[in-house]
């Protein structure tokens, strides 16, 4: 059973991104050609994609953070909700394979990636859009290095491997605190 | 920002107590949405930490709306 969390990610911000994927498909092929917005317009998307899956990591952290505050006694439930939103990584980091296994190995269990072999590949495109996030909102003078040229084709590429990171970080933590907790979580 | 449809029957910037804690008067700062048990609302409040303000999560039931004087 899918999570709110990724109801939205499914139904809002998939629909925000594919709005900006059709601005950016017009940007390219513009008469007379306008290379600038072209660019400019593939550096907003590529900073989307990856703001996007941000706030689908951190809703479903919270979202699982919930679930288990609900079956702890009422008097110990604030402070074990003020220990879960202390210091998480996704509040002030890249939406990486490192932060996101930080934050939801809290829950008491490890975070294996490996368990799905498609996760490999969507690591890796993982990485190359945050880089090319990282690239944009600092303004580097170069592109970044270990990844390919930004391009439309490769942010929709990004974006699928987000995709499908969503999906699988959702069935996971469904299955790992129904085991937990003994009850489904959602 | 990408918001849920609604913004939550607690507005953001309002201050609050929240139940079964002693901290001082805290800040909405976020809605974060119906994330919580049953879609329970939850609402990210700014609390005084030491030496930086800290933050932390709780559903709408343990938040008690306060004026900015008390």
């Amino acid at each position: 059973m899918p999570s709110a969390s990724f109801l939205r990610w499914q139904n809002d911000r998939r629909s925000r991104l594919a709005e900006v994927d059709a601005h950016c498909a017009a940007s390219a092929v513009l008469a007379p050609p306008n290379p600038l917005l072209a660019e400019e317009s593939l550096s907003g998307y590529v900073m989307l994609v990856s703001g996007h899956f941000q706030g689908f990591c951190r809703d479903l952290y919270t979202e699982c953070s919930q679930a288990f505050v609900a079956r702890v006694p009422g008097g110990l439930q604030s402070a074990v909700q003020m220990q879960f939103t202390a210091a998480l990584k996704l509040d002030v980091g890249n939406p990486n394979a490192d932060t996101i296994r930080k934050d939801f190995e809290r829950f008491g269990f490890s975070l294996h990636f490996g368990a799905d072999p498609a996760n490999g590949p969507r690591l890796t495109h993982l990485d190359q859009l945050n880089r090319w996030r990282n690239a944009v909102a600092h303004q580097t003078a170069a592109a970044p290095a270990a990844a390919p040229p930004l391009t439309i084709a490769a942010v929709r590429a990004w974006w699928a491997s987000c995709d499908g990171l969503a999906v699988w970080l959702d069935g996971t933590m469904y299955n790992e605190l129904r085991g937990l907790l003994g009850a489904a979580p959602w | 920002m990408a918001g849920w449809d609604t913004g939550g029957p607690l507005k953001v910037g309002s201050w609050v107590k929240v139940r079964g804690t002693h901290l001082d008067k805290c800040r909405i700062v976020e809605y974060r949405g119906p994330l919580g048990p049953g879609g329970a609302h939850i609402y990210r409040v700014r609390y005084r930490g030491k030496p930086y303000p800290a933050y932390a999560e709780f559903r709408e039931d343990q938040l008690e709306v306060v004026s900015a004087e008390q």
